[in-house]
């Protein structure tokens, strides 16, 4: 079996590594770095840039863990994007070294679709090559939204692509979008010292968190002194020599050095040979596809960013082992219900499952159990007691439906309820369950318990 | 130990009325209650608020905790102190740790309060 695989990222690479394994020559086709997105724009520079960002703002407080630093602390944004750097291409070494273990050709350029069984790659040097084979999988991911009114111009109004890749510290920024990205980059540039306002249309930021999340989310916001508007839209933006002045749709002004806007990605589906080929689209210009993950077209698979599911790197993995598998003559899907998110605002914010809101509209009865990490121990010691661990579940069968998490380590301790979520598991059984003492883990026993007013550690309702 | 010349409301806040203008906190029982208070989210000044509703909430080393207004009316003047110190309330709570000034929207909600000696009984109760 001969498998091409159009694009390297989250998706492409590990479909790849998984279609070797069950015994396919594979051919992989990226026109610019292994690791997509997710590892040269997006999930791990990000994470680099949290984790100074924190570091900074933990040593300010170092005092009240009884650390005197004498001197002043000052980031150094370019050493900052240096370390970023450093890490971005050891993880590509890491990843190319795993391409040739597996002996999977990578093919450096851009591929269009020529046939059902042909890509055309046009590399940087301008030769063309064309890569035959069985089957096809198209990852090609996807990319920042530009609004037509604030278009990108890389210096004064950004994407995160260009976010990322920024010289210095803006003194002050203006975010568009208080979504995922638009929120962790304003808990970025704000420990790292910036003036941040975030404007976001819809009434909350990461409005499809449970809303309890959302609201406790606001909160650190407003604590960080990062200016939230919502229900607000930026119309037109004036680029001057002192700043870009937004105009919103309330009439108001509003100024910064720079403007970042984060308001969603689209599809990669565009200039790769999608219609010539005959495979189908769907309304918003993704890939449709199948519970196995393949097209209209038999043996043409899409995944990930550009196959319009969660638009989640690890989704993205999960769909090209499915996608690789199913080519290799299995029948596996994918339990979409029981995905976690993460994101790394400070405090960072996890879920799995339903969110309370959403249980009305579907008609589900649900109980609610809640703990706040400020009642542990663990949370003390570290010094992070800001959040909530929260489990929705199925009022008849005990069964838990959604786990929420907004505090310190979220993106660590979801996992549990993702597990729990997509097993079918009671809040009998996570409360159950010894957890270590003292970890943060623990809050999600005592969430489970207060489900059914069984906490220890919550004073008696 | 609570002051008389204050009225009390069942969810722990009292009232300090002057005229048509009326300022509000947290009582001694609620701050002690709470532990070291590290954060309070404050209401914002032209607000309405509607009676027995929230204005804002408290964050202390143990709990987080809604903020209810003993009146209605609207909020005219808020104690930014707070913003940096909120340990100011566990201090003082009847006095510099005070949250908002609001413009009486109507004077017999004041009435319908407790005395400081029907609050002290009333807490009391509730600590059994």
């Amino acid at each position: 079996m001969k498998l091409a695989i159009l694009g390297a990222g989250p998706g492409g690479y590990v479909a790849a590594i998984k279609a070797a394994q069950l015994g396919a020559q594979v051919t992989v086709i990226e026109e610019n770095e292994v690791g997509g997105v997710c590892l040269n724009w997006g999930c791990i520079p990000t994470k680099v840039l949290v984790a100074s960002a924190d570091f900074l703002a933990r040593t300010r407080k170092s005092e009240e863990f009884g650390i005197e630093i004498k001197g002043d602390i000052t980031p150094n944004f370019a050493k900052i994007i240096e370390r970023k750097n450093k890490i971005v291409n050891t993880q590509i070494k890491g990843i190319r070294n795993l391409l040739k273990k597996w002996e999977i050709t990578l093919q450096q350029g851009r591929g269009v679709l020529t046939s059902p069984h042909e890509i055309t790659v046009t590399s940087r040097d301008g030769s063309i090559e064309k890569t035959e084979s069985d089957k096809i999988i198209i990852a090609t991911g996807s990319s920042p939204f530009q609004l037509p009114n604030l278009p990108f111009d890389g210096k004064r109004i950004l994407s995160s692509d260009d976010a990322i890749a920024l010289k210095e510290i803006p003194k002050s920024i203006i975010i568009v979008g208080a979504g995922v990205i638009g929120c962790e980059f304003a808990c970025i540039f704000r420990n790292l010292g910036a003036e941040v306002t975030l404007i976001e249309m819809l009434p909350r930021a990461v409005a499809t968190e449970d809303f309890e999340i959302s609201d406790i989310l606001e909160r650190e916001l407003r604590k960080k002194k990062i200016r939230l508007l919502v229900n607000v839209k930026a119309e037109k933006a004036d680029i001057r020599d002192e700043g870009v002045h937004i105009f919103l749709n309330d009439g108001k002004e509003i100024a910064a050095d720079k403007v970042l806007v984060s308001v969603g990605r689209i599809f990669n589906s565009n200039g790769i040979g999608i219609e010539e080929t005959g495979i189908q689209k769907g309304v918003r210009g993704e890939i449709s596809v199948n519970e196995k993950m393949e097209t209209n077209i038999p043996g043409i698979y899409a995944i990930g960013d550009v196959a319009g599911g969660l638009m989640l790197a690890h989704v993205a993995s999960s769909e090209g082992i499915t996608a690789a598998t199913n080519l290799m003559g299995g029948n596996e899907r994918i339990d979409y219900d029981s995905v976690p998110s993460a994101i790394y605002t400070s405090p960072e914010i996890a879920s799995v499952g339903l969110r309370e809101q959403r249980a009305a509209e579907k008609g589900i009865k649900v109980r609610t159990g809640h703990f706040q990490f400020r009642m542990l121990a663990k949370a003390h010691a570290i010094g992070e007691i800001e959040g909530l661990l929260k489990i929705v579940s199925d009022e008849q069968s005990d069964r838990v439906l959604g786990v929420h998490i907004i505090g310190p380590h979220a993106s660590d301790l979801i996992h549990e309820g993702a597990l729990a979520v997509r097993l079918g598991l009671k809040t009998k059984d996570i409360a159950g369950t010894i957890h270590a003492h003292p970890t943060l883990a623990e809050g999600l026993m005592e969430a489970a318990e207060d489900v059914h007013n069984e906490a220890i550690h919550v004073p008696r309702k | 130990m609570n002051p008389d010349d204050l009225r009390y409301h069942k969810e722990h806040t009292w009232v300090r009325a002057a005229g048509k203008k009326a300022t509000i906190g947290i009582t001694d029982y609620a701050q002690e209650a709470l532990g070291d208070i590290v954060y309070i989210d404050l209401p914002e000044v032209d607000t309405d608020i509607e009676p027995n509703s929230e204005i804002g909430e408290i964050e202390s080393t143990k709990a987080t905790s809604s903020i209810i207004s003993p009146i209605s009316g609207k909020v005219i003047e808020v104690n930014e102190d707070l913003s940096e110190s909120p340990e100011i309330i566990n201090e003082d709570p009847y006095g510099k740790g005070w949250i908002a000034v609001i413009e009486i929207d109507d004077a017999s909600e004041i009435d319908d309060l407790m005395d400081s000696s029907e609050y002290a009984k009333y807490v009391e109760e509730e600590a059994k």
